[in-house]
């Protein structure tokens, strides 16, 4: 990384679902408020279900409104498979997929 | 699946269905329960909502009228008489007919037409008060069929609007695992996740459902079975489901229903690809056209401006309900193109084959991985064929049942009081052959029924019920289907068989003959002892025909009867015809294939039972008479590859052009004499090295044994038949190809068994004789 | 990842013929006899699905899923009641306390598999 001072970043291991949700939550919201880029490594996600879909897209809603990158990154296949269901993957999917280019296309 | 493809369905649905209502018409006068008024009822409404779907308005109409009068039979109102009965059996068959030219193609021709407003009239008969005019029953069905082709979209899946409940989440519903559920019987074509009202993280409740899906799905359930998957959500959710094809008002509606969404709906339903762009264009734009209700006229419009495509949706959802309620018993059940069964089945014999090859050359190699690899190849090979097999198994009470509509139709032409009893309904058999057995079963019906049951009069004299009885019977037996056709009429008459067959030259007067024999007389060529041939069973088709047809199927049919008593008709069919398991014997250079279902056991004969039975035609088996058939005598197989023994043609040929009728002692001096001239020479060859076996075979009862060089062993083969020039070559039945690429002769056990009892049976009292001085 | 089920019922019958099912569907099952036995069994271990009579000896089901509700672990956990026609004011007291799938005795194997896989698929 060329910027390595201001990534943070976050991994998110075993269920990413409605049971962890709240405490996924506090702690993307504490790494977005001390880095400008943050990247969430999710390849020892074993479980992903709504609660972890909506919060996704939520922390991308964030970080765009804070003006900030976060990225997710090494997707396991649990992961990959439940993005792929809802059509997401584009928007959570690849490493590419930055703050900027924002949210599941609802957006007016 | 295309048009054609359903069509074909519609075919097949509605000739089952039409079977399975006459099997209720049959019934229903000996027990009236309303379970047996559905099924006729549903049989009917079945067919008139597929036919609607395809666009066949005169089996609309037809049918219409009919379930008019089913609909007061169900209701109580109208009572089931024999009249009725008779009524809606011709209906059936005359919907039958029509079905048929659907599945011909041909439009019905002016007799059809004739017959349908023959039978309508009978139906408004029943009806009591007449129906409304033909007109007015065309246009009550038009209107309802316009109604309903019109306004259909173009998308041919299912749309499905969700919207889940802040609380799912925390009640343990997960909305994605009802998704999850949906493929698992359709496929979500298209999907749409509405996030909209997901808020940022820093607002979020990690544990409310902020989400809604547009989904574009594509399935063959019905509607309750999409809802269903919903079923524990419904209260904290809102679900619209559209069909396919549904109308433009239909998301007209679903969009006005929805309007907080941030994005137009519409636009998600053209994402969802369930709205073309100009399907949208329309809806919306009607939408916003002022003084006009928004709902009805905008499908007027479409249709107007011919925009949308006619499609029968109420039509094809009444449909899909019927069949499925129809289909309930038989969910789980795929209906198979039976060729391409029969291609499946070919493949499986090349692969049996291919495999014994395989096993052959990892012989030949002898390294011990690949023997093994080879066996456990074959071991599944032969799993799979037996699957295989059983998927064409089929039972044959569904050909049993039919006879009731024969028995029925024939005992009334012949004014005889006839019932029908059936057992064994249940026995399965390859569908190839049910459905080559119909016509010869068909014909042993009417001639129990013509020739074997005497009249009321002739029974009440002997002490008979006044009514006849038919039976069908069928069972299981050694590799083998037996199917019986058992009258208790008078039975075949000695006398007049014997009379008829020294007419016809086929015995001598003076002859003896046994009763098996004169029962076979039945089966020659021209062969009726009837002098009236009467108008049913009398149509040129003798009994001749039907034991050709059942030899086709490497069947025998066989005749027990008394006199006075009854007749029984016995059908001995192989249970498939395709494959069979064979005990490979070899004759010096030649490898033959015995059936193994038909092998009771196989022995080496020691040298002083092969002296013994030289110049002998039977053999002593631990005190029991086996009569023999050498193979080698019989196919003439060269000893030595270039020597040809002359003697032996002539042998062979001589023991060819033996009638079975002619005296058995001269039989006997022709092989002997022809095994007594070879038996220097066999016994020159084979003393040394040369052990003879014998493979003891049965069939129907009757034992043979076959005398062959080797054993080689159990063999799966795949029977391809004798082509033209071969055919009717006598003891062989079909061949194979060894796994080594040569042909092996099948041999026709049941004809050699036929061979060799023909003799024992003239000689039994001879070979007790011999048994005992043995 | 197998997918757990914890039966709850004091008919060991049912109990048999319902994990005979999840089982040869491809879940992993727990039984538990009755709701105190059940408690017992939520032990920290993952659970995709609680399915639980209404009617048992020592605790009832509705008691048990008020409990179950309290633990961190499984206070998502889906809940299946079985209950029989005409338990109307059982089933409001079960789905106030969180159960909102119900399956009506008695049920075939296949109709249990049906309801089942729509909450968690094996």
């Amino acid at each position: 990384m060329s910027h390595p001072a201001t990534v943070t970043r976050v991994a998110i291991a075993g269920e990413f679902s409605i049971f962890t949700a709240a405490a996924v939550r506090d702690q993307l919201l504490a790494a977005l408020g001390g880095a400008a880029e943050v990247e969430v490594d999710l390849a020892q996600v074993t479980e992903l279900d709504s609660a972890g879909v909506q919060l996704m897209l939520a922390a991308k809603r964030e970080a765009a409104a804070q003006d900030k990158v976060l990225r997710f990154t090494a997707h396991s296949a649990a992961v990959l498979d439940t993005l792929e269901l809802c059509d997401l993957s584009a928007h959570c999917g690849g490493p590419a997929a930055t703050g900027a280019a924002d949210t599941a296309g609802a957006t007016p | 699946m295309n048009l054609d493809d359903a069509l074909h369905t519609f075919i097949v649905e509605a000739r089952d269905l039409l079977e399975e209502m006459e099997d209720a018409l049959l019934r229903i006068e000996q027990a009236p329960d309303a379970d047996t008024i559905n099924a006729i009822f549903r049989a009917a409404h079945t067919i008139k909502g597929s036919a609607g779907l395809f666009g066949l308005d005169h089996v609309v109409a037809f049918t219409h009228v009919a379930e008019s009068v089913l609909d007061l039979v169900r209701s109580d109102k109208l009572p089931i008489t024999a009249e009725l009965v008779a009524t809606f059996l011709g209906v059936c068959d005359h919907l039958g007919v029509l079905v048929d030219h659907v599945a011909a193609g041909t439009a019905p021709d002016d007799a059809t037409h004739r017959a349908s407003d023959e039978l309508v009239n009978k139906l408004r008969g029943h009806l009591g008060e007449p129906l409304p005019a033909k007109p007015a029953t065309a246009a009550a069905v038009q209107p309802a069929l316009s109604a309903a082709t019109s306004g259909g979209v173009e998308t041919d899946h299912w749309h499905l609007s969700l919207r889940f409940g802040a609380a799912v989440l925390r009640n343990g519903m997960d909305p994605l695992a009802f998704l999850r559920y949906l493929t698992t019987f359709g496929r979500i074509e298209r999907i749409v996740t509405l996030a909209d009202a997901v808020p940022r993280l820093s607002e979020l409740d990690a544990e409310a459902c902020y989400l809604g899906f547009e989904v574009g799905y594509h399935t063959d359930v019905d509607k309750a079975t999409i809802e269903g998957a919903f079923e524990f959500v419904r209260d904290d959710a809102h679900i619209s489901i559209l069909p396919p094809h549904s109308k433009i008002a239909a998301y007209q509606r679903l969009i006005e229903d929805l309007p907080h969404e941030e994005l137009p709906l519409g636009e998600i339903l053209v994402r969802c690809g369930s709205l073309t762009k100009s399907e949208l264009a329309a809806a919306l734009s009607h939408q916003s056209a002022p003084g006009e209700s928004p709902i009805r006229p905008i499908g007027e419009i479409l249709v107007e401006r011919k925009a949308v495509r006619p499609q029968v949706v109420e039509a094809a959802l009444d449909k899909q309900k019927q069949v499925k309620e129809h289909k309930r018993t038989e969910s789980g059940l795929i209906r198979v193109n039976a060729e391409k069964l029969d291609e499946h089945i070919n493949l499986i014999g090349e692969l049996i084959i291919a495999s014994a090859s395989a096993r052959l050359v990892a012989q030949r190699v002898g390294m011990p991985a690949l023997l093994e690899a080879a066996a456990r190849l074959s071991r599944l090979v032969e799993e799979v064929r037996d699957s295989a097999l059983t998927l064409r198994m089929v039972q044959i009470g569904a050909t049993f049942n039919r006879f009731q509509r024969v028995v029925r139709d024939v005992s009334a032409a012949l004014g005889k009081d006839i019932r029908l009893e059936i057992s064994g309904a249940e026995t399965d058999l390859d569908k190839t052959v049910v459905e080559k057995i119909g016509d010869p079963l068909t014909h042993l019906v009417r001639n129990s029924m013509d020739h074997g049951i005497e009249s009321a009069e002739i029974r009440l004299a002997c002490g008979k019920p006044a009514h006849g009885t038919v039976r069908l019977n069928a069972y299981h037996d050694s590799g083998s289907i037996v199917i019986e056709v058992a009258d208790d009429g008078g039975g075949l008459c000695r006398e007049r068989i014997l009379k008829k067959a020294i007419e016809r030259g086929l015995i001598k007067a003076g002859q003896q003959i046994s009763d098996q024999e004169i029962h076979e007389l039945v089966f020659e060529p021209g062969f009726s002892t009837v002098e009236q041939v009467s108008d049913l069973s009398g149509r040129g088709v003798g009994m001749d025909v039907v034991k050709r047809n059942i030899t086709a199927l490497r069947g025998t049919v066989e005749i027990d009867s008394v006199e006075g008593v009854g007749t029984t008709m016995r059908i001995r069919l192989p249970l498939t015809l395709a494959i069979i398991d064979g005990f490979l014997v070899a004759v010096n250079a030649a490898t033959f294939v015995v059936p193994l279902d038909m092998v009771v056991e196989c022995m080496e004969l020691s040298a002083q039972e092969t002296e013994a039975a030289h110049g002998r035609d039977h053999l002593n088996l631990r005190g029991e008479v086996l009569p023999f058939i050498r193979l080698q005598q019989l196919f003439d197989i060269p000893e030595v590859p270039d020597v040809i023994d002359p003697e032996a043609d002539g042998a062979f040929a001589d023991d060819n052009t033996q009638s079975r009728y002619e005296s058995s002692s001269a039989i006997l001096t022709a092989e002997g004499a022809a095994a007594l001239a070879r038996d220097p020479e066999l016994a020159f060859l084979l003393q040394p090295v040369k052990r003879e076996n014998i493979v003891v075979v049965q069939y129907s009862g009757r034992r043979a044994g076959l005398v062959v060089d080797s054993l080689m062993g159990e063999f799966q083969t795949v029977i391809r038949p004798l082509g033209v020039v071969f055919n009717g070559l006598d003891g062989i039945s079909g061949f194979t190809i060894l796994g080594n690429g040569n042909v092996a002769l099948i041999l026709d056990v049941p004809g050699l068994v036929r061979r060799v009892a023909g003799r024992e049976g003239r000689r039994t009292a001879k070979a007790t004789a011999y048994a005992l001085t043995e | 990842m197998t997918k757990n089920i914890l039966i709850v019922d004091d008919s060991a019958s049912l109990r048999q013929v319902v994990s005979i099912a999840l089982k040869s569907a491809g879940y992993e099952v727990v039984e538990a006899c009755d709701g105190r036995d059940a408690l017992s069994k939520l032990d920290g271990r993952k659970l995709h699905l609680i399915i639980s009579d209404v009617n048992m000896p020592n605790m009832d089901g509705i008691s048990f899923v008020k409990a179950a509700k309290e633990l961190p672990g499984y206070k998502f956990t889906p809940i299946m009641m079985l209950t029989t026609e005409g338990g109307a004011a059982r089933k409001q007291e079960g789905q106030a306390a969180g159960a909102k799938a119900w399956v009506v005795k008695p049920f075939q194997p296949a109709q249990m598999l049906t309801a089942v896989s729509k909450l968690v698929l094996p």
